[in-house]
This record gives C-alpha cells, structure tokens and sequence, in this order.
C-alpha cells in the first residue's frame, strides 16, 4: 500500500479555554471519529488526539498555538473536524 | 446515546469511588453510565460483591461493562463475582484507578465497542502527566 503522507495544520485555541477536562475530551471524542492516526502538538510536545491522558498532559493553555497532524485515508477530512473543534471550544 | 460501554468503579471507599465516578461523568459527559460501588456493609472500608453486583446491573446498557477496581481484595471481590460468569460481556480491567476510569469514559462517550474501553483504561498505565 502506498503511504500516505502525512498533513498537519495550526489552530489557535481560544482566548480563555484550555485544553483541559471537558474541552479535551470534546477534542478527544472528534478524533475518535476517524480511523487516521493523528496528533496535536504544542510547546515542542507530542500527544495522541485519540488519548484522553495524553492530550490532558499537554496542559494547554488558551491562545495557544496547536499543530494538528494526520496520517491515514481520512486525514483531510479529521483534520478538517478537529480544526473546527478548537476553534469552537468553549469552558 | 443509550447503548454506551458502562463503566463500573470499585473501591474500599464509597466517598472514592463517588468522587471519581463524578470526575469522569463530569469529564467524558452524562451519557456515559460511570457507577460507582463503593465500601463495605454500613458504610465501613471495603468491597461489597453485592454492591458491585447491583453498579454492575446499573451500568449495563447492553453493550458490555468495564470494571475497574482500586486494590488488593477489590479485585478478589470482583473476580468472585465474576466467577463462571466469564463470558466476555463484563469485562475487568487492570489499570491505574483514576487515570484508567477517565480514559476508558471518554472512549464510550465516542461510542466504542467494549474492547477499545477497556483498552483505553489499561493503556492509562504507560501514561504520562506531564
């Protein structure tokens, strides 16, 4: 199989909301949607988007930048998903 | 959505098991039945097989149940329970207590079947939180 590669995009989360408890698992639950592996990064770290623990752990704040990146068939469309996600958190 | 993964917390202490069944509804969302089953009779330290019995039948919605369990002979108390019963619908998991309850919440509030949750809370142990 060939392989994809992989796509990734930057969103801003939004001024006084950080990706914590209710907001992450929003997050979390959007990227168990899809089959692609994917990723948020932030601060130079690393999370699984699928993991709960993981996402939680990046302790990100609002405003922060996140890079979003995906890697299987349906990358374009669950970057697409989580990018308006971020954008449409709320406390 | 009804037909969620349940999810059953055992722990020596009721106000435990209370305090991180609300944790988890409060982060996974209320859709998810997170039930707790907490100390012994008359509200002393310990594990009630009757009281596991009945979170259990609480918590099942027809697609499985994932058991979690805090210690020692909470476990005992479970496996006991489980005993000749073992037919893959209620399923306990060895995971961390409250990192493992959150996870394995948030996976059946997306609405996946009983392996992914309980995967979920046993991959909670390699887990860091910062």
């Amino acid at each position: 199989m060939p392989a994809v590669p992989a796509s990734s995009e930057s969103v801003v989360l939004p001024e006084g909301v950080a990706l914590h408890a209710r907001p992450a698992a929003t997050f979390v639950k959007t990227a168990l949607r899809f089959r692609s592996r994917l990723t948020v990064g932030s601060d130079g770290k690393v999370a699984d988007a699928k993991s709960i623990l993981a996402v939680l752990a990046l302790g990100a704040g609002g405003g922060t930048v996140l890079r979003l990146s995906a890697e299987g068939e349906d990358a374009p469309a669950a970057l697409e998903a989580l990018a308006s996600c971020v954008s449409g958190l709320v406390e | 959505m009804s037909n969620l993964v349940g999810i059953v917390l055992v722990s020596h202490s009721l106000e435990l098991a209370r305090g991180l069944a609300d944790l988890a509804s409060q982060v996974a969302g209320a859709d998810v039945r997170v039930e707790p089953a907490g100390g012994g009779p008359g509200g002393s330290l310990g594990t009630s097989g009757d009281a596991v019995r009945e979170a259990i039948a609480r918590a099942d919605r027809g697609q499985g149940v994932v058991v979690l369990a805090d210690l020692g002979s909470s476990i005992l108390t479970v496996r006991h329970l489980l005993e000749g019963k073992a037919n893959g619908h209620i399923r306990l998991v060895d995971a961390p207590f409250v990192e493992g309850a959150v996870a394995a919440a948030v996976v059946s509030s997306a609405g996946l079947p009983l392996e992914d949750v309980a995967k979920a809370a046993e991959d909670a142990r390699g887990a860091s939180k910062f």
